[in-house]
This record gives C-alpha cells, sequence and structure tokens, in this order.
C-alpha cells in the first residue's frame, strides 16, 4: 500500500473484515499467517465505530492521552490537543466532558485522539455508522480532506458500498465467512483530491456501484434483500 | 398553588405542619397515652433537654467515631478485596463465596458475636459497621472491574497506553465512580451498624440511647433519639451526594 492511498474492504457480515483491522493494529492474532504492515505500531491509528472516549475525562484530555503516552508532557499534549480540536471544528469545546458533546462531536473528538498522534496509517472500522446522514456527511467530507492533506494512508471497513466508492482509491470485496478471502479488487478511477459527496455524481460512480452491488449480493447468497438481513 | 410542581416543597411542609399540629392537639385532648405517643412539643422537649444539658455530645461523639470508621475501614478493605478477587481468579474462588453468604444473611446478627469477641466498647460497633460496608463495596468493586468497558481498555492500548495507564485512567476511575455511586448506601449501612452495636451493648451512643429509653419507658426519649438519628443521616446522606456530584461531574 503506498503512501496515501485510501482503500476500502467491503464483504458480507462475518467474513473478518474487523477481525483483519484488529489484527493490523495487534488487539488480535490472527488464526494463520502474518501481519506484515512494516509500521511500528505508533505509526498506525485505529477509529472504531463507537467513540470509546474517557467519560471522565473532557475533550482536550481525551485528546491529549496518546500524546502522553507518546512521553509528550502535559502542557504541551494539551496545547497540542486544542490545535487538532480547532482543525476539526470543536474550538472551544476542549472544556467539555463527553457527555456534554452531540455524537457527531464524540466522533470529531475521537478522530482528533487519532489524528493528533500523526499516524501514517489510519484504520477505520465502519467508523461512520452510528452518525445520522447529515452528520455523517460533513464528518466524512473533513476527514477525506485531512486524510489528503497530511497525506494518511486509511484502510476503511464499511457495509456501506457508496461511502467505500466514494472514499476509496480501490475497494476490496471480501468473500463469505470463514475462511474469507478477498474475492475482487475495484479500481475507483474518480480523480483525487476529491469531494467524497461530489463524487456519487461522476459518471463512473454508478456502473461501478453497480457491479460491487451484484458481486456483493452473490456472495451473500444470490437474493440482495439478503444483505439487508445481514 | 396546589398544582405547580415547583411548590411541591412547599405542599409537603404545609402538610406535614398540619399533621403535627393535630398530634399536638390531639395530645392536650389527652385522646393520646403519652406513655405510648409523646406529643411534638414533649418530643421537642427531651430533645432540648439532651442538647441543653449537653448530655447528648458523648453519645453523637460515640455514634459518629463508630460509624465513620466502620466506613472508612470497610471501603478500603472493600476496595481490595474486590480488585484483588477481580484481577486473581485463584483469589475469586475462595473470597467471594464467604462474601456471598456474608451478603445473603442480615449481617446484623453478627452484633452479639461482636460484642462478645470484642467487648462493649467502640471496636465492636466499628466491626459491625466494617462488615455492613465491605460486604457491600467488595460487590460493587469485584462486579464493576469484570464489566469495565472493554472498549475503553482497548482504546487505551490502540493510543499506545501501558498496563499502568490502563489502571490509571480506566480502572481506578472505574472504581472510583463505582465506589461513589455507592457511597449513599454505605452510608446508611454504617450508621446501622454502628446504631445496632449500641443497642445491642453499649455504655454510650445514641444506640446505647434507645435501648435505655426502652428499658425505661421513656418513649419521648425514644422519639427524640430516633428523630436525631433520622436528622443526622439525612445531613450525611446530603453531603455524600454533594460529594458525589461534585466528583461524578462527568457522568
Amino acid at each position: 500500500m503506498e503512501d496515501g492511498r485510501f482503500v476500502s474492504l467491503v464483504g458480507p457480515s462475518g467474513s473478518g473484515k474487523s477481525s483483519l483491522l484488529r489484527a493490523v493494529i495487534g488487539l488480535q492474532r490472527p488464526l494463520a499467517g502474518i501481519v506484515e504492515s512494516g509500521l511500528a505500531p505508533s505509526d498506525i491509528g485505529i477509529l472504531f465505530q463507537d467513540d470509546a472516549l474517557l467519560p471522565w475525562k473532557m475533550a482536550r484530555d481525551n485528546v491529549a492521552l496518546g500524546l502522553t503516552f507518546q512521553g509528550m508532557d502535559r502542557r504541551h499534549a494539551l496545547e497540542r490537543a486544542d490545535i487538532w480540536l480547532d482543525r476539526l471544528g470543536l474550538g472551544g469545546l476542549g472544556g467539555r466532558y463527553p457527555r456534554h458533546l452531540s455524537g457527531g462531536q464524540r466522533k470529531r473528538v475521537a478522530l482528533a485522539q487519532v489524528l493528533a498522534l500523526t499516524p501514517k496509517l489510519l484504520l477505520m472500522d465502519e467508523p461512520f455508522a452510528s452518525l445520522d446522514a447529515i452528520v455523517r456527511a460533513r464528518i466524512i467530507q473533513e476527514v477525506a480532506a485531512l486524510v489528503e492533506r497530511e497525506r494518511i494512508s486509511v484502510l476503511l471497513v464499511t457495509h456501506d458500498l457508496e461511502e467505500a466508492i466514494s472514499l476509496s482509491d480501490t475497494v476490496y470485496l471480501l468473500s463469505r465467512g470463514p475462511r474469507a478471502r478477498i474475492m475482487r479488487d475495484y479500481e475507483v478511477p474518480i480523480p483525487r483530491p476529491r469531494d467524497p459527496v461530489r463524487a456519487r455524481m461522476h459518471p463512473a460512480f454508478a456502473p461501478l456501484y453497480d457491479n460491487l452491488w451484484s458481486d456483493l449480493s452473490r456472495e451473500v447468497g444470490g437474493a440482495p434483500e439478503a444483505e439487508a438481513a445481514a | 398553588m396546589w398544582r405547580n410542581p415547583r411548590l411541591a416543597m412547599l405542599r409537603q411542609a404545609v402538610v406535614l405542619a398540619v399533621l403535627l399540629t393535630l398530634w399536638e392537639m390531639a395530645g392536650r385532648a389527652h385522646l393520646l397515652n403519652p406513655l405510648y405517643m409523646p406529643s411534638p412539643s414533649q418530643i421537642a422537649a427531651a430533645l432540648g433537654d439532651l442538647f441543653g444539658s449537653g448530655r447528648i455530645w458523648p453519645h453523637l461523639e460515640a455514634t459518629f467515631a463508630a460509624a465513620l470508621g466502620g466506613l472508612a475501614i470497610g471501603i478500603v478493605v472493600g476496595i481490595v478485596l474486590g480488585v484483588a478477587a477481580a484481577l486473581l481468579p485463584f483469589l475469586a474462588e475462595l473470597i467471594e463465596p464467604v462474601m456471598t453468604v456474608l451478603n445473603a444473611i442480615p449481617r446484623v446478627v453478627l452484633a452479639p458475636l461482636f460484642v462478645i469477641w470484642m467487648g462493649v466498647g467502640l471496636a465492636s460497633k466499628v466491626a459491625l459497621s466494617f462488615i455492613l460496608v465491605a460486604v457491600l463495596i467488595f460487590f460493587t468493586v469485584f462486579g464493576g472491574i469484570r464489566q469495565v468497558d472493554r472498549r475503553l481498555v482497548e482504546r487505551i492500548v490502540t493510543l499506545g497506553g501501558t498496563r499502568w495507564s490502563l489502571v490509571r485512567h480506566v480502572y481506578l476511575p472505574s472504581v472510583a465512580a463505582w465506589v461513589l455511586g455507592s457511597l449513599k448506601v454505605a452510608v446508611g449501612f454504617a450508621f446501622t451498624g454502628a446504631v445496632v452495636g449500641e443497642f445491642v451493648a453499649a455504655s454510650r451512643g445514641l444506640g446505647y440511647l434507645m435501648s435505655f429509653a426502652q428499658s425505661t419507658f421513656n418513649c419521648a426519649l425514644m422519639f427524640a433519639v430516633i428523630f436525631l438519628i433520622l436528622v443526622v443521616v439525612l445531613v450525611i446522606f446530603a453531603a455524600a451526594g454533594r460529594l458525589e456530584k461534585y466528583l461524578l461531574r462527568w457522568s
């Protein structure tokens, strides 16, 4: 995977998408095989579906946490945290506890927490699934712009084909588990930098979506309804 | 005024005042036998006498010492045992059944035993308060640690935290939150232990005063002491509530 690439993994439930991410970050041991990222653990950031902020720490303390783990002193870490909160549009909210932030704001804090560590590779596991449509579109736009600017490579796991196509350079389709493998990969010919919301209007989008959808449906078990149930 | 929810306190106060007045009037009209049911003014007089003569202070001091001593030791021991049992499974095998039994029985039945073991002094009351509180805190902490949010643990690990960071940023705050969450119940337990212990056998304390009132058929004193215990526990409850609210302001 080259620097700055954005790839997605899509596949039926149970194909091991999440396990793969967890193996890359070292939270889970792969059943077989090895994980090679060529990166130090501190160069890899991960964003889960749950924001999982420490409820007893204010937003800025949550963001500063990873920096202090890397040995930065608290004062500098908090300054960096404020800068990242500003960048994610949360200026002035650093003193709030997670409970007093909206879902979208919490997601932004979690994002700031990861990006403040300046990872080279960002793993995201269904990161936006819990957000409502408008907030979700806005955050996706901002994340796309940020990773593009910082030249961060991204590996995104998602159920959402539109999200996968509109953000990625390459989309990988996993087969049904157990013993899932990569079925196919799809290059996304939409040029970058791109706006993920507008990317859906690109002429290449619809045919690619159609293609992926029929392959995925077949993998899930024929009937397109099966995906909805999955 | 009868519907506004903000005036609920006022309505409650009015009803209480009416009931107390009726009670007082019934007493003055000799409808109540003062031997069994002294009137509010007689109870107030008994209270006034307790404080006026200064007789009450050694009793209050004894009860507070026993309750707060038992509370403090109970919390510390409960946390230590809870953490140890949650982290060391072989220890949990030994401690948990004992705690479960202690939890199942009404622990105040141990009061006479503690008096035999430790005498009628302060120690037996502290012990009873302690056993009431420690079992409660043990289960709070033991159950809590096993239910620590896995996502928080993973978050700290993926941000590069060490084992110590986990203890400091996840486990300790979680334990503190659970203990604070049961602090009010623990305070109630601590005073129950102290008063029951004194009731069984003592020479000082509010519980002793009640036992004295009972043996001398002094119902006014009995009511006065009940009222006093009520006030004491309510004040401590309020203080514990304040502390909880401040320390758990994030929740």
